[in-house]
């Protein structure tokens, strides 16, 4: 993955969303999750599958709690449970677009490299403050992930208890939002201030660092993608 | 060619007073002109207004006219690239696009379109300047606060900028840090770039800079040569600080009232040996 050129895992991902919505469910959904899984282990992104589980893990039991268990009709049985045929279908195809989607972004992630993209912009002649943008928001998550990090850290030495019953833990979560939420402004502005002292505003092209390739496989990795979308989009309407 | 104040005055949005008040000075290439006045006297708005960033990113209300190098660093494209700015704050100004310090470096040049080769050579120039060569490869978030100070400078020199604007540029920098810094700021004035430095460090100082200017409320007051300045009793009416001896000295005349320790105070150890020997 982190061979490939810069616009496939963001482009594979965007196309992997869509056909989460696409396909009809749960069939779809399933199917879909079952490749992503597969890729990510072919193309070396082992750890995304797992981690992806993991984050996902708590909303698939909501989604079985809700539509499985108090679903309407429960029509089978698991064990000693009751199960809505139709609700527990519901739930494994939500369960399914959720962990594809998480998969392909966490894969994406991995292999995603901020220099190689903006170079790879610059080759396409993207003004770079665009590129910058979608690079700040593509980054935005292990950003604030990070700052989740720094700013809890920081908390609980002046006293912060992130421990207990969910009272404390509420507490708790508002001292980390506020200096979250001040400090992600604070941080625009800085940003904006040292790019600009950067000559971000230079009214020429950027030059690419580094020549990204563009490989016969990336290309056909991106059209395959892009392809499915649009078949999908045209099967759906068409059915 | 300078960077020029005319009748500039500016205050930021809700201040009740303003940062700068009608400050008329010309900055003259070929020389080291430092800034120096207490917190909150205007130095960093000085540099600001001088880079062309205040008003555009603080917002405020600017009156008044700055020149740099002929035209207003406010709205000319012409000058990307002309001006260095380094602030007090090195994480601050890092582009967050780059995984390696060559690439922190290369950031600039490469959005002023040089090309690649360019670009290399004076990347690899700038960070044996700076004393950073051998964390070429690290990823930037990595270093300590001195060595991404170093890493900034070097970006700026990358630039091989006509105007270099500093804001408390040691303030991370161990002593060999600080040494390089002083030997960057000589040889750019040599080579007959602009170099304007706010610093509280008038130890340091002192012996870089051709030219002091005094701020005390957003207005200048002093405007001399660092030793005539320092030497004297004025400065200690607008600032709480000058160098470590002329304090020793001023604190000594306090306690024993004498010739020796009244003004023109030393500046430096030998003066202050030669005064003191008895």
């Amino acid at each position: 993955m982190a061979r490939a050129h810069p616009f496939t895992g963001p482009s594979l991902t965007i196309a992997i969303t869509l056909l989460a919505f696409l396909l009809p469910a749960p069939a779809g959904p399933l199917w879909l999750y079952g490749g992503v899984v597969l890729a990510a282990l072919i193309t070396g992104a082992l750890s995304a599958p797992w981690h992806g589980a993991l984050i996902c893990l708590p909303l698939w039991f909501f989604l079985f709690l809700l539509h499985g268990v108090l679903g309407a009709d429960p029509s089978w049985s698991l064990g000693s449970l009751s199960l809505s045929r139709e609700g527990t279908a519901m739930a494994l195809g939500q369960a399914a677009r959720l962990g594809a989607i998480v998969t392909a972004t966490l894969a994406m992630y991995r292999g995603f490299s901020v220099p190689r993209f903006v170079d790879a912009a610059s080759e396409r002649g993207w003004p770079f403050q665009y590129s910058y943008l979608l690079v700040a928001t593509i980054m935005a998550v292990p950003r604030f992930v990070s700052q989740v990090h720094h700013i809890r850290e920081a908390q609980r030495t002046r006293g912060l208890r992130l421990t207990g019953n969910w009272l404390t833990k509420g507490r708790g979560l508002k001292a980390l939002a506020l200096p979250l939420a001040f400090g992600a402004l604070a941080e625009a502005e800085e940003r904006a201030l040292a790019l600009e002292t950067r000559s971000i505003r230079a009214p020429v092209r950027r030059t690419p660092l580094h020549v990204v390739q563009d490989r016969f496989a990336d290309r056909l990795a991106r059209w395959l993608g892009w392809s499915s979308v649009v078949a999908a989009v045209v099967w759906r309407l068409a059915s | 060619m300078s960077v020029v104040f005319e009748g500039v005055s500016f205050r930021y949005p809700e201040a009740r007073v303003p940062a700068l008040r009608d400050v008329s000075v010309s900055i003259r290439p070929g020389e080291v002109t430092w800034v120096f006045g207490d917190l909150g006297a205007g130095a960093t708005t000085l540099l600001l207004v001088a880079s062309g960033l205040a008003p555009r990113h603080t917002s405020g209300v600017l009156s008044g006219r700055v020149t740099v190098l002929g035209v207003d660093p406010a709205t000319d494209p012409a000058l990307q690239g002309d001006i260095a700015y380094v602030t007090a704050s090195p994480e601050a100004q890092l582009s967050h696009v780059a995984e390696t310090v060559s690439q922190e470096v290369a950031f600039a040049p490469a959005n002023l379109g040089w090309p690649r080769e360019r670009i290399w050579n004076a990347v690899g120039q700038a960070l044996e300047r700076a004393g950073v060569a051998q964390l070429a490869d690290r990823h930037p978030a990595e270093l300590s606060g001195g060595q991404l100070q170093r890493v900034v400078l070097a970006a700026m020199m990358a630039l091989e900028p006509r105007i270099w604007i500093l804001d408390e540029p040691a303030s991370a920098l161990d002593v060999s840090g600080k040494a390089m810094l002083h030997v960057l700021l000589r040889e750019a004035a040599s080579s007959g770039a602009v170099v304007l430095v706010a610093s509280e460090d008038a130890d340091a100082m002192a012996g870089v800079a051709d030219r002091m200017i005094v701020l005390s409320e957003g207005s200048t007051i002093l405007d001399d040569a660092p030793s005539t300045i320092l030497s004297g009793d004025a400065v200690w009416q607008v600032c709480r600080g000058s160098t470590t001896l002329a304090d020793l000295a001023r604190r000594a005349g306090a306690i024993r009232p004498a010739s020796e320790f009244c003004a023109p105070y030393p500046i430096t150890v030998p003066e202050a040996v030669a005064r003191w020997r008895r």
